[in-house]
């Protein structure tokens, strides 16, 4: 094969881009997702107060401004060697929970739901938002979007401000909830754990009682066998919110369990020349390219891989649809537990499962009468050094790593944010998709854009953190090259 | 009844170009004082969200960076709904296109205006974090207020 580099000009280019490069036999050799990344996130933060963190890196993203907000105040509260009081974290996680609740919906109806509600082979005018409603029904449509509003009224009850919360502070919250929120909010959560069972019922119906569906779900051309990720609590349970980072290699064993604060010592980046974009990988197995299996250090950090490496899910509804899951598509091991799943297109129930557990775990918190306590802040004393702080974003382990001077003032910002941890998973995912399509040259069009669009949509990748908020609906524009590098066809949705 | 308007800086104030429809909303404020008619938001949220965000309202004033490449920084556009060729926000890979969002909304019968006015300034640089914008997309601001300002009068002496 023809060896073909990107200067950095065409690499900037303002969509997202698949390359497919085409071996003398005109089969799929390589393909390459490109989007173009931000830059100078550092030097901006550096020389800034390390408080006002939480709200510059919730600006990073329109998508899970949340998220980073979370795992920023996290990382203050280890920066400042503060321990919140038990009502400021509950508060916290209930606010996430929140979240959780809304962008897994959103994903899932507005995104996934062309894939699965519509159909695989529907045709492109299909395969969007009307299409899902012309199946679902308008009704379930306004729930979908009564659900988002709900919860983003609770986040703003919450975090203080629509969009861009503001509550979060080294060592606690700004801001104590009242009894009249609290039960604002319960009513909030109950309607979220009737409409994530419904969800749950609608997936149950319209895809896996479908044949073709199902078996396209476990079909080898969306299957990777890899090491994955998720943070678990003290019991191995899911959580959100805080707990330590486990790792299992593609049999279920636990390769890793680490604080989240010594994540550089497990987790390192490789960089390939087509892109600005690194790609992350485990150190104790090593970068052996973009491929599957026990000896390459690729993994992967998704609703899909946090389920593979729990014990289960804390709330008892989330736990019975884990436990349909694994004994619908696991496969028992010798201790009679289950090893992963790997079929990469069940990460659209993963979500569901774990938009399930969000719901339950926020009513939890919020029927909790400590939620109420007005003792939310713990003043911090301590000079400040480093911190981490680290979440489950929807997408994928999100973590915040800063540097400060003793007055706290930033000298070193890293961050890793949840879609960065599946760039070498979602480049295999479109490989794999592409190889289905074309064969010995033949190139069958029709579907090759839907297939690879299913490949990645599944991880639900948001690169508007590490890269800015691409134009047009969905912006999948596709390039095959022959094997002397010249671009034989291109495809794309517009 | 009062017909109630909507006026929407969108984008991002820390990188660079993309803050121009926060900067211009904050610079409204000061021309045009929010009443019972009249609101104005600040946002960097595309297509469903933003679509959410207009529920209610009789008409959208939505203000945002657009990265054409076929006119200089700083052009400015007038756009609708029906011609918008996707601003910098009004759509994203986790979300659906403004229009989209906005006809799917309707569908589902959520009151949303008739249509929306979008002005949209061609940006040079949305790639770097900064909280200052190029100089030409800086030099158009004081353009679009006065544009938005021209465009609101009716609504400000009759609300």
């Amino acid at each position: 094969m023809k060896k073909i580099s990107i200067d950095p000009v065409t690499r900037l280019e303002g969509h997202g881009r698949i390359e497919i490069f085409l071996n003398d036999e005109g089969e799929v050799a390589n393909a390459y997702f490109i989007v173009p990344e931000l830059r100078g996130f550092e030097q901006f933060c550096v020389g800034r107060l390390a408080e006002d963190m939480p709200n510059i890196t919730s600006r990073i993203c329109g998508i899970c401004p949340e998220a980073h907000h979370i795992a920023s105040t996290k990382a203050l509260d280890d920066l400042y060697r503060v321990d919140p009081p038990p009502a400021a974290k509950k508060l916290r996680e209930m606010f996430y929970s929140a979240f959780f609740v809304a962008d897994h919906t959103t994903h899932f109806y507005a995104l996934g739901g062309p894939d699965f509600i519509v159909g695989p082979d529907a045709p492109p005018a299909e395969r969007n938002i009307f299409g899902v409603l012309q199946k679902i029904g308008i009704d379930i449509g306004r729930e979908v979007i009564e659900c988002r509003k709900r919860n983003h009224h609770a986040i703003q009850l919450v975090g203080g401000r629509v969009i861009h919360p503001c509550a979060g502070l080294p060592g606690g919250w700004s801001k104590a909830l009242t009894g009249e929120e609290q039960r604002e909010i319960q009513l909030i959560a109950e309607k979220n754990i009737a409409f994530a069972l419904r969800s749950l019922d609608l997936f149950r119906s319209v895809v896996l009682q479908n044949p073709e569906y199902h078996d396209l779900m476990v079909s080898d051309a969306y299957t990777h066998r890899t090491y994955y990720m998720g943070t678990v609590d003290e019991r191995g349970y899911i959580n959100f919110y805080d707990g330590r980072v486990r790792v299992v290699d593609p049999d279920g064993n636990e390769l890793v369990n680490y604080h989240p604060r010594d994540y550089r010592d497990h987790i390192t980046e490789r960089v390939e020349s087509w892109t600005y974009l690194k790609f992350p990988y485990l150190k104790a197995v090593g970068w052996k390219g973009f491929v599957d299996g026990a000896q390459s250090g690729v993994y992967c950090a998704t609703p899909l891989a946090r389920l593979n490496v729990a014990k289960g899910m804390a709330t008892p509804r989330a736990q019975e649809a884990f436990e349909q899951f694994y004994a619908t598509l696991g496969t028992k091991r010798d201790d009679g537990s289950y090893g992963p799943v790997h079929y990469r297109l069940a990460t659209h129930w993963a979500r569901l499962i774990e938009l399930l557990y969000a719901a339950e775990r926020m009513h939890e918190l919020i029927v909790d009468p400590e939620i109420t306590d007005p003792h939310v802040r713990v003043i911090p004393t301590e000079t400040p050094v480093e911190g981490v702080g680290a979440v489950e974003a929807p997408r994928g382990t999100l973590t915040h790593h800063y540097r400060t001077d003793e007055r706290g003032i930033l000298q070193k910002v890293n961050l890793v944010v949840g879609t960065t941890n599946n760039y070498a998973p979602i480049a295999m995912s479109v490989k794999k998709a592409a190889q289905t399509l074309i064969s010995k040259g033949t190139i069958i069009e029709q579907g090759l854009l839907n297939r690879i669009e299913m490949a990645f949509r599944l991880y639900d990748p948001c690169f508007s953190c590490a890269t800015h908020a691409l134009p047009g609906q969905m912006p999948l524009r596709v390039r095959i090259r022959n094997q002397a590098g010249e671009v034989i066809r291109e495809l794309s949705q517009y | 009844m009062i017909k109630k308007t909507l006026i929407i800086g969108l984008g991002n104030p820390i990188l660079r170009d993309d803050g121009i429809g926060i900067a211009v909303a904050r610079e409204l404020r000061k021309h045009v004082r929010e009443h019972e008619g009249i609101d104005i938001k600040e946002l960097s949220v595309g297509g469903l969200r933003l679509m959410e965000e207009m529920i209610g309202y009789d008409r959208v004033f939505l203000i945002d960076a657009i990265c054409t490449g076929n006119a200089p920084a700083g052009t400015v556009y007038r756009l609708s709904l029906r011609n918008v060729p996707a601003t910098l926000h009004s759509s994203s890979m986790h979300d659906t296109t403004l229009a989209c969002a906005f006809e799917a909304g309707k569908r589902m019968g959520f009151d949303l205006p008739e249509d929306i006015a979008i002005w949209a300034v061609e940006a040079e640089d949305v790639v770097h974090f900064g909280d200052a914008m190029t100089d030409a997309v800086a030099a158009a601001m004081p353009r679009v207020v006065s544009l938005l300002v021209t465009a609101l009068e009716p609504m400000l002496s009759h609300p």
